[in-house]
């Protein structure tokens, strides 16, 4: 089939082939440029810094970290739900390795961005893309003297060498499970299996670990620091954990090995544009993060692109607010110490749309409700709705000087909107308020309906004008004018 | 009641609270200000400060050594916010300090711990909104990359380093338009801080105004990543104030 693109027969300009492909790029929706703390080097460019730096934000909210980009937007494959599949009459870009390096380096001194991610669709085969990109990163490593973020994409079916090398000089590697069943990847992506994507995740698992190991760290991921003071997180259950204490002080080591992938690896799935319900979603994320060591798993709220009777109408809206409740739960998972089954369950599949899924485990389990703010242990904080990371941690801190109340939970910044139904200070409550299922929901739902409301329509709220929605603008006139000056009505 | 008042500089600031101490008539008798006085009240003495390099590092040097580290740190971030009531914030936050020691910044119910806590959140939390979204030019043929800022709070000095790690071998310029003040970093050395008059500002503003190939580039990739189908301007604004587009490339 011979491929038409209004550039046919010209070559595109730079500017052209950026707009096209970062375009093609924008529907990934890992863009953090976190895990990975580098200081920078005299000669180099760049650093890294652990939180993640975000350094814009796009018109649909989305921040804008890493230069976000395809390294061509040419693809063998037929996956049905995306925007390049060889079957679209799409225009075709491909960039040289040179030009990616330019642009990121000459974007990063100007403080536009973090680093690069970069992916690709397949072009000739698996091998040959994932060589290109090797190319390109190893271009910008040495050539360029690049010290920034790299995020890339590992090509299923690829050679295992050239990921292994690939792995050598990015940050963070990921390879997009997109679809969480089998039987959904069968129907959309026919020349993917869950095979072929899961063997270069397990083989950077591997090299992963292989390397902290190598400098004396634990064989997996560190995970925020508040999971090592709770007793039952996903994290602390996983088998094969191995201490690199004691491979520290080996003999015959000189040098300090390579680092490989270290700010992790991260996966994304798309949701909404098969039947999956949450709980299969959720389950496969802690999976992911047990068996995977994963750092990140991301959901993408699929946007309707391709008309194809498998899949939603092209009109059909993005669920934003299931993506909204599947990341809350994410949080739940690994910061929490919660378990997908206690959020979710075969009989209870799908997230409540009313309350976010912290609350709704809260309305189902009010026999551990009002928690004392002065007694309680940092865990029991940690589940009571409206209390973060951050707020329990204060607390606990705060709390050493002084017995807190309300007015002083306030001061540190403790936020009581949906904390106030579930805790007391000095064993008294804010209010005279009923630990009562109904009249708890009452009050939650009527509290968050607009802001899920604003979050599963982002376009259409905004003010109602009479005079502006109804043409009743009129020009004001002479007398108009002549009453203004004068002051007469 | 002494009031002691002093200009609205680091140095000053410190030798005031060393002064306002040593003036010996109790903490509850004094209060410190910071200039311009508007509305002098009944019944008090006013008393200006000069600031003394030497005394200012003393104060400093005792911060760190008695108190502790973290709470010279929250201290310097507060003394950079814009608001007037930090200066007094500041003196009762050491005043606790000493006696306590270093769980001071801890004692969050305490309500000078919590001014000063309050107030370093907010300069810090405007020098990370700045690390991200300082857009730098380049400027004289590529030579050098210049960057205007208009922050409220005095954060040239809290985001300098930053770039410094970042960029040590570029050139680079940061100029506070509001206080008149610029980082200036020659390749491979420390950077520095200069007063810059209006009309070397204006200068600048000029020879930025040649275009630079990449900013173009950058506003078309900008424009091409938003996702329509997700379109929220509300988000948008909430992640990235109004007031910091300012001086942004892609906003022009």
């Amino acid at each position: 089939m011979e491929k038409k693109s209004p550039s046919f027969g010209k070559t595109l300009s730079l500017e052209e082939k950026l707009a096209i492909l970062a375009d093609a790029a924008k529907y990934d929706v890992a863009c953090t440029s976190s895990g990975v703390s580098r200081r920078g080097e005299k000669g180099s460019l760049g650093n890294a810094c652990a939180a993640g730096i975000c350094h814009s934000f796009a018109s649909d909210g989305r921040c804008i970290s890493l230069l976000k980009i395809l390294l061509s937007n040419e693809c063998i494959y037929d996956c049905k739900y995306c925007l390049n599949r060889r079957s679209n009459d799409q225009p075709r870009a491909t960039f040289t390795p040179e030009e990616i390096c330019r642009l990121t380096v000459e974007f990063y001194r100007r403080n536009y961005i973090e680093g690069l991610f970069l992916s690709s669709g397949v072009v000739k085969n698996p091998t040959y893309t994932m060589e290109q990109m090797y190319q390109t990163l190893y271009l910008l490593r040495t050539k360029y003297r690049f010290r920034g973020y790299i995020h890339v994409k590992a090509i299923p079916q690829a050679a295992p060498e050239v990921i292994e090398m690939t792995g050598y000089l990015a940050d963070r590697m990921s390879v997009n499970l997109e679809l969480p069943t089998a039987d959904g990847m069968q129907r959309l992506a026919p020349n993917k299996s869950h095979s072929h994507i899961l063997k270069p995740m397990r083989q950077i698992q591997n090299g992963i670990s292989e390397y902290r190991l190598s400098i004396g760290k634990d064989s997996r991921m560190e995970r925020h620091q508040i999971n090592s003071q709770l007793s039952g997180s996903i994290f602390s259950e996983v088998p094969d954990r191995i201490s690199g204490e004691s491979l520290k002080d080996l003999p015959g080591r000189r040098r300090k090995p390579a680092a490989f992938v270290p700010a992790g690896q991260s996966t994304q799935m798309i949701i909404g544009a098969t039947q999956e319900n949450d709980y299969q979603l959720l389950t496969t994320t802690q999976a992911l993060y047990q068996k995977f060591d994963l750092k990140r798993v991301f959901f993408s709220a699929y946007v309707p692109l391709n008309e194809d009777p498998l899949l939603p109408d092209l009109g059909t809206a993005p669920p934003l607010l299931r993506e909204h409740r599947l990341y809350q739960a994410d949080w739940l998972l690994r910061f929490y110490g919660f378990h997908a089954e206690e959020l979710l369950s075969p009989g209870r599949p799908n997230f409540n749309v009313l309350v976010d899924p912290k609350c709704d485990w809260a309305l189902r389990h009010l026999e551990l409700f009002p928690v004392e703010i002065n007694r309680a242990s940092y865990e029991e904080l940690l589940r009571v709705p409206g209390i973060g990371v951050k707020s329990a941690m204060r607390i606990v801190r705060a709390r050493h000087g002084s017995v807190l109340d309300f007015d002083g939970l306030k001061k540190i910044g403790v936020v009581l909107k949906r904390a106030k139904y579930f805790i007391t200070c000095k064993g008294k409550m804010m209010y005279a308020i009923p630990i009562e299922e109904d009249f708890l929901t009452r009050q939650l739902t009527g509290e968050d309906s607009r802001s899920n409301w604003e979050i599963e329509h982002p376009q259409t709220y905004r003010q109602l004008s009479l005079f502006e929605d109804m043409n009743m603008e009129m020009p004001p006139t002479v007398e108009d004018v002549g009453k203004s000056v004068s002051g007469q009505l | 009641m002494e009031i002691y008042t002093c200009e609205d500089q680091f140095e000053s600031m410190m030798t005031c609270v060393y002064e306002a101490w040593a003036s010996k008539n109790g903490h509850s008798n004094v209060r410190l200000m910071l200039e311009p006085v508007l509305e002098p009240e009944l019944f008090c003495r006013y008393h200006h400060v000069e600031g003394d390099p030497q005394i200012a590092q003393k104060v400093v040097r005792s911060v760190r050594r008695k108190i502790s580290r973290k709470a010279y740190e929250m201290m310097y971030g507060a003394a950079m916010s814009f608001r007037p009531e930090k200066l007094d914030a500041i003196y009762r936050f050491l005043v606790l300090g000493f006696y306590v020691g270093a769980s001071v910044t801890d004692l969050l119910g305490e309500a000078c711990v919590n001014t000063v806590f309050q107030l370093d959140r907010k300069v810090k939390n405007e020098a990370h909104y700045f690390r991200e979204f300082i857009r730098f030019s380049s400027v004289m043929d590529g030579r050098i990359l210049w960057a205007r800022i208009d922050p409220k709070c005095d954060i040239l000095t809290l985001v300098a380093p930053h770039f410094c790690d970042r960029m040590p071998s570029e050139a680079w310029m940061i100029v506070d338009g509001v206080r008149g003040m610029a980082a200036v970093h020659p390749p491979d050395e420390e950077f520095y801080l200069t007063k810059i008059s209006k009309d070397e500002l204006s200068r600048m503003e000029v020879s930025r105004g040649k275009t630079d190939p990449y900013a173009g580039l950058w506003e078309s990739f900008f424009h091409a990543v938003g996702i329509e189908q997700r379109r929220n301007v509300k988000c948008q604004r909430t992640m990235l104030p109004l007031w910091y587009r300012k001086n942004m490339t892609e906003f022009q």
